[in-house]
Parts: C-alpha cells; sequence; structure tokens
C-alpha cells in the first residue's frame, strides 16, 4: 500500500512540537532534516513507529528523520504544506544548525578542522622529539653528540616551524590561498625575529634586573604606541589561526572588490601586508602579554597544593595557547632557588591525562580514521608531546579534554601533596623518570591522572554518530532506503577527514544554453578529451567531462527522466531540461564486467532530482577487472546547441 | 519504407561506444530511422540514449526500419555498417 504522505508528514510535525517548534526544515535524497528549537518536545519514541519513518537521529545540530529515496521529497511538500514553511537548502538549515550551537563549539571546530590534516607531521615529531630527548637525559654523552644534535633538529622542525604548518592547514579551512597563509607563517618565525622560544628567558633574567625594556629589540612603526618586539612565534597556535583568519577575511574582501586587471599584483601584496601588520602589532602584543600574565600566574599557583591542582587543570588550555613552552622558566627558576622542580610532576599529571583520554578514544572508537591518530598520538603524549593528542583527537570531541582536565587536576594535586620533584627540566611523561626524585610518588601520580581521565573517557565519551558512521564496513546500501546524504559520502570517501568540500552538486561541470550539469560524483575533474578512452575522448559520443572519483555514488546530476540504464547496472542516460541527453558511464570498458560491483537505483522512465543516488560502484573492483575507473559524463547531444562548456566549477 | 533485420555479433551489444558510432552513422542520413529490439520495442536511431535504452545484447535480432528520400541508400549504408562493427 502507498504511503500515505500528507498523513505521514502531519505525524511528523504533530511529535516534534508543532510548527512554532520548527526553526528550518530542508531534505536530502533520504532523509528529512530539520533544525528544532527545543529538542525536549521532540517525541523520538513516537516518531520512529510512525508510518514511512525508517528512522532518527540527531546529528550537528540537525534532527534527521529517514524516509528513503523517492518518498522524502513528498512527504517533504507536504511537510510544507502542513507547516507553511517555506522550502529551505540544505545549506540553510546546516547555518542554522551552526548558530545554533554554543559559541565554544563554533569556535573549537575551526581548531580541529585546522589541526586534523597536519597530524601526519606533528604526530611523527612528537614522538622523535619525545624520544631524542629522553635518550638525552637518559645517556649524557648522548646529547652531546653529533646524532643528538641532527635528531634534535629534525624532530624539532615542525614545531620550530608550527606556525608555517598551521598557516597552511588554516589557509585551506577559511578559503584563502594557502600560499599567501604559508607567506604569513613563514613572517611570524623569520630568521629575523629572535626565536620566541628563548626570549622568555631573556623576558626574566631582565625582570630579574629590573630592566623593563631595551634588550629585546623593538620596531617604532607608529612613532610611540603599537612598538614591535622583533620575537618570533615558534610553537605557536592560535596566533597564527587567527591571524590567517583576519588574512582570509581581506583577501576575499579584496577579490570582490579590486578590478580584476589589477586583481594579481594588488590583491596579495595588500592581504600581506595588511595581516602582517595586524597581526605584529596587535594580535601578537595581546599574546605577549597574556605570556606573562600566565606565567606570573602559573608561579603564583604552584606554591600550594590547590593551586597546584588548579593549573593541572589550566595546563593543557596553555599548551592550546602555545605558552606552554614559556614553563621552562619557571622550572629554570625553582632549579635555582631551592634545587628542586616541583612544576615538572604537575605538567607531567597534565600531559599523562590527555595521554589516558586520547589512548580511551583510541581504543573505543570505531572509526578508523579517529583510531589511526589516536592511537599514536596517545603515544607521543605519553612521552610529554601533548600536541597531537590535544588537538588532533581530545579537543575535537571536547569530552575526551575535559576529562583529561580532571585526570590533571587529581594529579597534580597528588603531586603538590606529596611535594614530589625532578632535578632537571625539560621532560614529561614517561620521559619524567629519568628526572625524578620519587619515582614510586610518581609512578601513582601518572597512574591517577592517566587511569582517571581514560576511565572517564571510556565510559563517558561515546563516538559521534556520524564519525562512527564513517567507520569502515558500516555502510548501509543506499538501495534499502538509508542512501547517505552526498555530502557524508563524501567525507568517507575524501583523502581528509576534515575539509568539507563544496559538495559536487553545486558545482557545475557542464553548461549550455539548455542547462547547467552538476557534478554527479566526488572527483577530480578533467575534459571529455583527456578521457583514458579513444572513442569518448574523440567526442563521437558527445562533449563533456571525466571524473577520476573519489567517492563510490554516483548522484543524479540534473532534474530529468533515466531514459536508459545499462542493463550491465554502469552507466545511465538521463533526459534533462530543453531535450538534454546526458551520458554517465562510469569507468572505461566497464561493459565487460557484467555488472560486477554495480548497483543501480532507479529504472527506465523514472523521473529523478539533483542529488538523488542514481547507481553505486566499488572502485576496487574496477580496478582489479583492470579498468579505468573515470566517471564519464557526456552531453550525447552537445552538437544541438552551440554555446556548450565544460569543466569544474563553472559556475563560480 | 525498407525495413531489414539483423543480429548483433558485438559482445557487448548496442551500449555506449557502438551505440555512438551507430547514431552518427544514422546520423548522416536525412531518412527517420528507427531500430527496435527483440521485444519490439523501438527507438529513434538518432538519439543515443533512446538507443542504449533498448537493452541490445548479442545474439538479439533487431528491426531496422528506414523511411524518407535517401531510405534506399541509409538502409545499405546501416546495413554495411552493421555487419562492420555490430
Amino acid at each position: 500500500m502507498a504511503l500515505d504522505y500528507r498523513r505521514c508528514a502531519q505525524e511528523i510535525v504533530d511529535h516534534i512540537g508543532g510548527r512554532d517548534n520548527i526553526a528550518q526544515a530542508a531534505h536530502c535524497a533520504t532523509r528529512l532534516r530539520l533544525v528544532i528549537k527545543d529538542n525536549s518536545k521532540v517525541q523520538k519514541d513516537y516518531i520512529e513507529e510512525i508510518d514511512g519513518v525508517k528512522g532518527l537521529f540527531e546529528s550537528n545540530g540537525q534532527l534527521q528523520i529517514i524516509i528513503g529515496t523517492g518518498t522524502v521529497n513528498k512527504v517533504y511538500d507536504e511537510f510544507l504544506s502542513i507547516t507553511g514553511m517555506t522550502e529551505a537548502t540544505k545549506d540553510d538549515v546546516k547555518a542554522a544548525a551552526a548558530a545554533k550551537q554554543p559559541l565554544w563549539k563554533r569556535l573549537l571546530k575551526p581548531i580541529g578542522d585546522v589541526f586534523v590534516p597536519i597530524l601526519p607531521a606533528i604526530v611523527a615529531s612528537g614522538l622523535m622529539m619525545g624520544l631524542v630527548e629522553a635518550l638525552g637525559k637518559a645517556i649524557p654523552s648522548f646529547a652531546g653528540s653529533d646524532w643528538y644534535g641532527f635528531l634534535d633538529m629534525i624532530s624539532n622542525t615542525a614545531f620550530a616551524f608550527l606556525p608555517v604548518i598551521v598557516a597552511i592547514s588554516a589557509a585551506r579551512v577559511f578559503g584563502g590561498n594557502i600560499f599567501l597563509g604559508a607567506v604569513i607563517g613563514l613572517a611570524m618565525v623569520h630568521t629575523n625575529l629572535l626565536n620566541g622560544w628563548n626570549v622568555a628567558n631573556v623576558d626574566a633574567i631582565n625582570s630579574f634586573f629590573g630592566v623593563t625594556d631595551g634588550v629585546i629589540p623593538q620596531w617604532h612603526l607608529f612613532g610611540p604606541i603599537l612598538p614591535i618586539r622583533l620575537t618570533g612565534y615558534q610553537g605557536h597556535v592560535i596566533p597564527v589561526i587567527i591571524a590567517i583568519f583576519i588574512m582570509c577575511k581581506i583577501e576575499k574582501w579584496l577579490h570582490k572588490h579590486v578590478p580584476e586587471m589589477l586583481d594579481l599584483f594588488v590583491v596579495p601584496l595588500v592581504t600581506v601586508l595588511a595581516t602582517s601588520l595586524l597581526t605584529f602589532t596587535i594580535i601578537g602584543p595581546i599574546f605577549a602579554t597574556m605570556e606573562t600574565w600566565v606565567l606570573k600566574g602559573a608561579e603564583i599557583l604552584v606554591g600550594n597544593v590547590f593551586g597546584a591542582a588548579l593549573m593541572g587543570a589550566l595546563y593543557p588550555w596553555t599548551v592550546i595557547m602555545g605558552l606552554h613552552h614559556m614553563y621552562n622558566v619557571i622550572e629554570a627558576g625553582m632549579l635555582g632557588s631551592v634545587g628542586l622542580n616541583t612544576w615538572m610532576p604537575i605538567a607531567s599529571a597534565a600531559n599523562f591525562a590527555q595521554f589516558g583520554a586520547c589512548l580511551a578514544v583510541g581504543l573505543k572508537a570505531k572509526n578508523h580514521k579517529t583510531k589511526v591518530v589516536a592511537v599514536p598520538s596517545s603515544l607521543s603524549a605519553a612521552l610529554g608531546i601533548t600536541e597531537p593528542a590535544i588537538f588532533g583527537v581530545n579537543l575535537r570531541f571536547f569530552k575526551p579534554f575535559i576529562f583529561g582536565m580532571i585526570g590533571g587536576i587529581v594529579g597534580a594535586f597528588y603531586g603538590a601533596l606529596t611535594k614530589i620533584g625532578a632535578t632537571a627540566y625539560g621532560v614529561t611523561g614517561i620521559p619524567g623518570y629519568l628526572t625524578i626524585k620519587q619515582p614510586l610518588h610518581y609512578s601513582i601520580l601518572l597512574a591517577i591522572s592517566g587511569g582517571i581521565a581514560f576511565a572517564l573517557t571510556w565510559t563517558m565519551w561515546k563516538e559521534p554518530e556520524s564519525e562512527a558512521k564513517k567507520a569502515a564496513g558500516d555502510e548501509k546500501s543506499p538501495a534499502s532506503g538509508d542512501a547517505p546524504a552526498p555530502e557524508d559520502t563524501q567525507k568517507r570517501t575524501a583523502g581528509e577527514v576534515v575539509s568539507e568540500v563544496p559538495l559536487g552538486l553545486s558545482n557545475v561541470v557542464i553548461t549550455s544554453s539548455a542547462g547547467d550539469i552538476m557534478k554527479p560524483v566526488n572527483g577530480e575533474v578533467i575534459p571529455y578529451t583527456k578521457i583514458p578512452d579513444e572513442t569518448f575522448a574523440s567526442g563521437a559520443l558527445g562533449q563533456g567531462v571525466g571524473i577520476e572519483p573519489a567517492g563510490e555514488i554516483v548522484y543524479s546530476p540534473v532534474d530529468g527522466v533515466i531514459s536508459s540504464v545499462a542493463g550491465t547496472n554502469h552507466a545511465v542516460g538521463i533526459t534533462g531540461p530543453n531535450e538534454q541527453e546526458l551520458l554517465i558511464h562510469v569507468g572505461v570498458d566497464t561493459v565487460m564486467m557484467n555488472g560486477d560491483g554495480f548497483t543501480t537505483y532507479v529504472k527506465e522512465g523514472d523521473k529523478v532530482k539533483i542529488g538523488q543516488p542514481l547507481l553505486k560502484f566499488d572502485s576496487a573492483k574496477i580496478k582489479a577487472a583492470g579498468h579505468p575507473n573515470t566517471v564519464v559524463v557526456l552531453l550525447t547531444n552537445s552538437d544541438d546547441y552551440e554555446d556548450v562548456r565544460y569543466g569544474e566549477n563553472l559556475k563560480k | 519504407m525498407k525495413e531489414f533485420k539483423y543480429t548483433i555479433t558485438d559482445p557487448v551489444g548496442i551500449h555506449a561506444r557502438p551505440a555512438g558510432l551507430l547514431v552518427k552513422e544514422v546520423k548522416k542520413h536525412a531518412s527517420a530511422i528507427k531500430i527496435a529490439n527483440k521485444d519490439g520495442k523501438s527507438a529513434d536511431a538518432k538519439k543515443l540514449l533512446a538507443l542504449m535504452g533498448l537493452g541490445i545484447r548479442q545474439g538479439d535480432e533487431i528491426t531496422v526500419t528506414v523511411e524518407g528520400d535517401d531510405e534506399a541508400e541509409a538502409a545499405a549504408a546501416i546495413e554495411a555498417f552493421l555487419k562492420a562493427n555490430l
């Protein structure tokens, strides 16, 4: 029996708190995507029982109700007519959902997005740095060797020049030119500036002798106001992300307002100059001042056990700010005055707690990508280098970060209570054994902090559903009515976890007076002439593009009618608006595969909408059969139109 | 009107590439040319997608009908093309 769309829509409206409780509504290939004002009014159990509803879940601030291909649009139409709402695009819903997220989440998201792609660089360096430093402490003769010098240099490269890596990644996340981003990052660690890691020591010496100004050279670009201290931003993260965020805003604004003829020399020049000025005169000094406060604050805090416990919680935040490199000053001061570094156990507790939390994520996560990042990151954290664990894992999921803070509090409290300390500085975590005076208490401290963070994360952290769904082998076939929305597929199949590449479906690859044809599958676009097949490349079948697919589902690139489906399921013909005859052919010579590795979701005569899944293919099988998997998209009657253009992002 | 039958020998049938070549050949002629598959479903042979939609496989017998001013030579040319390519 056919589904009563109106009744289904009516029941949904009734059980999500009525029209007044809906902020926005959209639908994708299979789901209604709703932004709800008050989630407590949503009767989830009831909705799941409604005839036509196949399931529901919450993700990214949206309530997603799975209805199924071909029916969701009908239910959606009824939904709109019942509620009197107007159609929202998926982007609108996403924006509304993003706006609904708390501010701190919106601020943290870009940090995670920036950091995940650069993790390989800093995980490698973090592990190597931890090992090299530990070896240097354990074997004094090694510390003076050429090998030590070499390994030390290689391992700290990524951290010393972190601003460059962060800048490039941030420019990509915020949509700016990555090379301009690299320039800003490089400027922040330019060799003409003093190494930021050493400056804190200079400052400390200055304040000891009562010198307040003059030792660190300054530039006075604007006379007395806003002097620039010639110090680099080694190891910094947040100032760089802020600087690049501003850079991208400036760059985009300029692109809009500068005439195209002048664009190439005006935009980059003004962007770099304006960003550098802002960075060095305003962003930099704010952070320099904060650093001083943090140092002073930390020194006061560690004077008593409760302060130390608090410091155990605050420590990872200072890692986020990139301020933890300054703590050597405190440690050196302690060793100079009382001969015992009681700071180290506090830092160790904080770091080892992040290790525990990160390890728990790594062991618990189902998502393969999360796993392979979290496990090595946690090892690096155990050796005292916590950036990969914090930025790449804990902060991204946030709860593990908080649990890490709790572990840090308890561990630091224990450390301060037992008054344990080290005889040197520079290492924490496991290598801390080399310098600690009371290894037994130190073991307990590590066990407490790491253990608490691990246990809390293990029991109370849940992998976000959207992440877990990306786990390998866990994908449902769209034929079952639960097609992944196009963006889900992209996330799962794109090379990186982070980049929310603009949907292929807003990307016009063929255009003519007859209409636009979108990109039906994620991947790299090549002109038809480059398709690895003589017939396709010759244009005999029409003009168009090939796509080297990164995804494995072909979505309809137009609204139209299916005019043919190959018996072997590897090709689909669609008649689009104005008689456009479109052929989507997956792979070259794949007809030989006799349908193995291909599934179609449509049949001849079906009406399809843009974004509806048409067919699914198995790239691995195509390759195994010895064929290119290029997805061929051709306007077969391109001869009928005089103004056909093809390529990537034609309408951007 | 001219009509003839032909049995497909190409292992992949009238699929994308052979179909494209066939359409090109057919378009050379002014006559209206239709191809029907073994179930009697017919399509305009000048339309690639329609042609592919017939799902013609190896061993299928197709019926080609040609109607127009140049029907005699068109039918001959298409038959020759089919024999050479399909």
